[in-house]
């Protein structure tokens, strides 16, 4: 990959030393993520079952890699700049699964209940999700197919 | 800038602050000792507001979560109502945008004025054509009723209807007549198939309006952004010394670009085909 320096890359003489890829390595860049996309929706017209998303998040994930690396400079710029835009997804993740976790098991510290209120029934939990025309709805009887589901028990 | 300072050695001359000994480049700012110190802390500043960004969509990621594991089915049912074709060509387009955002940079860096402004110009160029894609697919969602909240199956372009009546494809379904009793939603989606949507579908449609809609300010303030840049690029304030506007526009750009391909498989592919 051909690429070129605007200064001499060792001098520490206060000046701005930025890397300068070849305009047909952006290029090539382009072209990968153009694959990916494709791939991505090609996929999609196939079930795996729970691995879909999976799937479409790994596609996704190397994409955004792609862009972050070349396209936003993180391979040759500070370390300590990767470190912080990779603290956002440590932050997104950890609020993410506690407040997947919370929602999940809340109920079951309630002895009343007994752990028998589940997910999808949250306004028997105390201090479940509020009765939303969502919930309302997911505990009414009946409902055409693919609709409202009894609350499962667990 | 062809005369770029002598090397200057931080802490040389404190409380000098306008008594300086050296040449001084226009665009180096007082507290900055060199230029390259400048260009880092702009950086540094840049993938900060760059995190705090990633949280804020964080926020809704994490909605989009909690309600598809609430209610995997409609979600499923919901989202074949979004053109897949259409959200891959806005992918493809925003993509294109970001390469000639790199490119623009790296113009930039070798001092290719007219080159920058005609890939800034062709990246703004790209953020109109995805908004434009955007509006269309807009308008097919607010013609179907396919709304947030309690505007959905609100039929905001077809004129006043009574319950059950067909409106285009769509046909408004009550399970009662009782005042207040949500709306079911009646239409054909994206591959002809007939779906009955429950009310509750609304939270998938008030995701996709509030993602994408966040998403789409964030398309207009990166556009306005690269037309400041691309001004002040006409003006000839840059230079191989000094592009760091060009550099951080194009980061904000990029950023969108992030967000959009995360956006895009989670509202626009994953489920079950059909």
């Amino acid at each position: 990959m051909g690429t070129e320096h605007s200064h001499a890359a060792d001098a520490d003489d206060g000046r701005v030393h930025s890397h300068v890829a070849s305009a047909q390595f952006y290029w090539g860049i382009f072209g990968a993520l153009v694959v990916f996309t494709i791939l991505t929706v090609k996929v999609s017209y196939y079930d795996f079952g729970p691995a879909n998303i999976i799937i479409a998040m790994l596609v996704a994930t190397m994409k955004a890699g792609l862009v972050a690396t070349f396209f936003m400079h993180l391979r040759h710029d500070k370390l300590f700049n990767t470190l912080a835009f990779l603290s956002a997804f440590l932050f997104l993740a950890i609020f993410i699964l506690l407040t997947y976790d919370d929602l999940g098991n809340r109920a079951r510290l309630d002895p009343t209940y007994g752990g028998t209120v589940g997910l999808r029934s949250g306004e028997a939990a105390p201090g479940g999700l509020p009765a939303t025309s969502a919930t309302v709805d997911m505990t009414s009887e009946e409902g055409p197919p693919g609709g409202a589901e009894k609350p499962k028990k667990e | 800038m062809a005369n770029v300072s002598e090397p200057v050695h931080a802490g040389a001359a404190p409380g000098a602050d306008h008594g300086h000994d050296h040449a001084h480049p226009s665009f180096l700012q007082h507290h900055f000792d060199t230029p390259a110190q400048q260009f880092n802390a702009s950086k540094l500043g840049m993938w900060v507001f760059i995190v705090t960004e990633i949280l804020m969509f964080g926020g809704l990621f994490c909605a989009y979560a909690i309600w598809r594991a609430l209610d995997p089915d409609v979600f499923d049912q919901a989202h074949h109502f979004l053109d897949k074709i259409m959200g891959a060509s806005n992918t493809i387009v925003l993509l294109f945008s970001s390469l000639t955002a790199a490119l623009a940079v790296r113009s930039a860096q070798l001092g290719k004025k007219n080159q920058t402004s005609a890939y800034l110009i062709v990246t703004i160029l790209c953020a109109c054509a995805f908004l434009v894609i955007k509006f269309f697919e807009y308008r097919h969602k607010i013609e179907l009723g396919l709304l947030p909240g309690h505007c959905f199956g609100h039929p905001w372009f077809s004129g006043s209807i009574q319950k059950g009546e067909t409106i285009g494809t769509c046909l408004r379904v009550h399970a009662d007549q009782a005042p207040g009793n949500p709306t079911w939603l009646k239409a054909i989606d994206q591959s002809g198939h007939v779906q009955l949507l429950p009310p509750r579908a609304n939270m998938f449609f008030g995701l996709y309006f509030v993602m994408t809609g966040l998403h789409g300010l964030h398309v207009i303030i990166g556009m306005s952004v690269l037309a400041w840049v691309l001004v002040k690029n006409i003006r000839g304030q840059f230079s191989p010394e000094y592009f760091t506007p060009v550099d951080l526009g194009a980061l904000y750009w990029h950023l969108v670009d992030l967000v959009w391909i995360y956006l895009f498989p989670l509202l626009y592919l994953v489920g079950k085909p059909e």
